[in-house]
């Protein structure tokens, strides 16, 4: 992964001396409260319903088991104990002092961490796929371009505030799993270069970003992304939020017009002032080496585990992920235990995943956007072993991709911004569907939870999306129907009218059931039959009467 | 009627102004007269070093916070109602849930 240089050291502790200072400033009342909170937000503090709460940036979702170690400390000293993986990738500490804040900025910059621009209205943590460098069906390595980017887009002095915030995804392998489509800017490294989707996009008004520009090529990225930042820097609109994202700005003028006026602004670029040439390309790629792979395994010893251990074979049938090594394994730690929190980890867990990321992982972990950790590389010969490690400690939930590997994000338990709780009506959910046969026989299927309409669970591209919404003081949810974040990406449609959240998981179950009444074969997911049959066909049994 | 809360700055927590005092238990929060909380919010915004965003909950005629507020405030006062080490304010003040 990539290791800090002296200036990114020093870049961050200057950041932090400076962040410490302010810090100060405002406790002795020296600034107001208006002029520090963008001066927190910049630095990831947020004020929410509770408290405080730091969010930390993990670039590209990449950590090492050093780092997933300092957030065990920092939850075990400075939180309560617990951190909430996001859909961004990042990690949200939810009972933060402000106090303590610049401590913590410290302790994380020990470890090569902060959390710059993990708010404001600036280039946010560039997502990635999870399996990157890993997966089989992967064409290039996304991790070096997005790390490129990363540095780019720090402090980047024309983009810090730009009309609002800007997320891009970044992905190298054929299936997307990185939701490229549903973001600013969405990256599809393919053998003839990158292809460009601009203008993506959930939230209030969702689209599904149009493809700008193929065959972009790797040296020339960034003076492309700079000239699509700099037509929406100068034409995003600045008068309404709820119309600032560029989205907004690509569907008022059209794929056609906006990607014309990024080409006018690439073409005036000095390019040669802004792009990262081959050799420095290359100099990035070798931040990602493959680790010293341990060779070969014993094919019959694993099958003779999975036969005389039911559960664990359920485990490496649905959470593990094919390798480009045939002996090597992807292994995703599902953080949605049956009854709890989508994406929580407490530290004692925390520091069971460095410990295995340690012991079969070569020290490298992962947080996917769906708010599971994932140990890359693991040696088939590793899995019982790893496997036990991680039942004892409630991490072995055999559930990956399945309708309880639900998104969630916090909800008005702990977001200021919520209309609607999230949390618990994922643990009603799973609660419900935590038959694991059941789970197996619907197979693959997503269903994603917001707490509002700025759409941080994903709603929009839930194979079932549910929103929550405020009724006059009471919680409502709509569900959508139909979305997927993958390579056919596609948004949901919202179906009829709210329903309470105690009549929430026994309508999915009515959808689940008919899904298992239709379907032509075990093989054809919820997702294909909703799409074959069309959505109405289950809307319906969304809302008839239990 | 009204109730007046904020955060406490050094540390976020959610405080209850209980008379002439702030408290961190939402069971003590006083039930104040519209104008005279009108006045004591603009004078704890004013006070930045103590508290954060001070604002006020209207109440409905049986001390419950208005029914467009009541998840918030319900949510607000009480600690999360999920999370596998969420604070329970009403379990640590030995007391049942308030805006039930």
């Amino acid at each position: 992964m990539y290791v800090y240089d002296d200036f990114d050291h020093a870049f961050v502790a200057d950041r932090n001396r400076e962040f410490a200072d302010q810090v100060q400033r405002r406790l002795n009342g020296e600034i107001t409260e208006d002029q520090f909170k963008p001066l927190r937000l910049m630095n990831g503090l947020y004020l929410q319903l509770h408290a405080y709460m730091l969010r930390v940036a993990v670039p590209y979702g990449v950590l090492s088991s050093r780092q997933m170690r300092r957030f065990a400390h920092i939850a075990r000293t400075y939180d309560r104990d617990f951190g909430h993986f996001t859909t961004r990738q990042n990690i949200q500490f939810n009972w933060i002092k402000l106090a303590d804040t610049p401590k913590i900025l410290e302790e994380l910059a020990e470890v090569e961490m902060h959390a710059l621009q993990t708010s404001g209205n600036c280039i946010r943590n560039t997502t990635t796929d999870q399996f990157a460098g890993a997966a089989k069906d992967e064409v290039a390595d996304p991790r070096p371009f997005a790390e490129i980017i990363r540095q780019w887009s720090s402090n980047h002095p024309e983009f810090t505030f730009l009309p609002r915030k800007f997320k891009i995804a970044i992905t190298g392998a054929f299936k997307d799993r990185a939701a490229i489509r549903v973001h600013d800017i969405g990256l599809h490294l393919k053998p003839t270069g990158f292809d460009v989707h601009v203008g993506g996009g959930m939230g209030r008004t969702p689209y599904l970003a149009p493809l700008i520009k193929t065959g972009l090529q790797p040296e020339n990225l960034l003076s492309y992304l700079e000239a699509c930042l700099r037509v929406y820097n100068r034409y995003g609109r600045r008068d309404n939020i709820y119309k600032a994202r560029i989205k907004i700005l690509v569907s008022a003028l059209g794929a056609e017009e906006y990607s014309r006026q990024v080409e006018e602004e690439w073409a005036r670029l000095d390019t040669t002032k802004v792009d990262a040439p081959l050799a420095v390309v290359d100099h990035f790629k070798s931040f990602f080496p493959d680790p010293a792979f341990k060779g070969g395994f014993d094919a019959e010893a694993l099958d003779r585990a999975k036969t005389a251990d039911a559960a664990f074979a359920r485990w490496v049938r649905n959470n593990t992920h094919a390798h480009k090594r045939d002996d090597h394994v992807s292994v995703t730690i599902s953080l949605k235990p049956v009854g709890l929190p989508p994406g929580d980890a407490s530290s004692a867990q925390m520091d069971v995943m460095a410990d295995a990321a340690e012991a079969y992982g070569y020290g490298e972990l992962r947080v996917s956007h769906e708010q599971n950790i994932i140990l890359p590389h693991v040696a088939k010969g590793d899995l019982y072993a790893l496997y036990r490690d991680l039942d004892g400690s409630n991490l072995s939930t055999a559930n990956v991709g399945k309708i309880t590997d639900m998104i969630a994000c916090p909800g008005l338990d702990y977001c200021s911004l919520a209309n609607a709780r999230s949390i618990p009506l994922a643990q009603d959910i799973s609660q419900r569907f935590e038959d694991a046969q059941l789970t197996d026989t619907i197979g693959d299927l997503q269903i994603k939870i917001s707490g509002c309409i700025n759409a941080c669970g994903h709603h929009h591209v839930g194979h079932i999306g549910i929103l929550g919404v405020d009724k006059q003081g009471i919680e409502f949810y709509q569900i959508l129907l139909g979305g997927r974040a993958d390579e056919n990406a596609a948004l949901g449609v919202i179906t009829g009218k709210g329903l309470p959240a105690e009549a929430v998981p026994a309508a999915i179950e009515r959808v689940v059931r008919l899904y298992l009444d239709l379907r032509t074969s075990e093989t054809e997911r919820f997702i294909d039959t909703v799409t074959r049959l069309g959505r109405e066909t289950f809307a319906e049994a969304l809302h008839e009467p239990a | 009627m009204k109730l007046l809360t904020a955060n406490r700055l050094s540390d976020g927590v959610v405080l209850w102004y209980a008379k002439d005092r702030w408290v961190e238990d939402a069971a003590l929060a006083a039930q104040i007269d519209d104008a005279e909380a009108e006045t004591l919010q603009k004078t704890w915004a004013a006070r930045e070093t103590e508290v954060v965003a001070p604002y006020l909950i209207p109440l409905t005629a049986d001390g419950q916070p208005v029914q467009r507020e009541h998840v918030r405030e319900f949510v607000r006062a009480n600690g999360p109602t999920a999370g596998q080490t969420a604070f329970d304010t009403s379990r640590s003040f030995h007391r049942a849930e308030i805006f039930e």
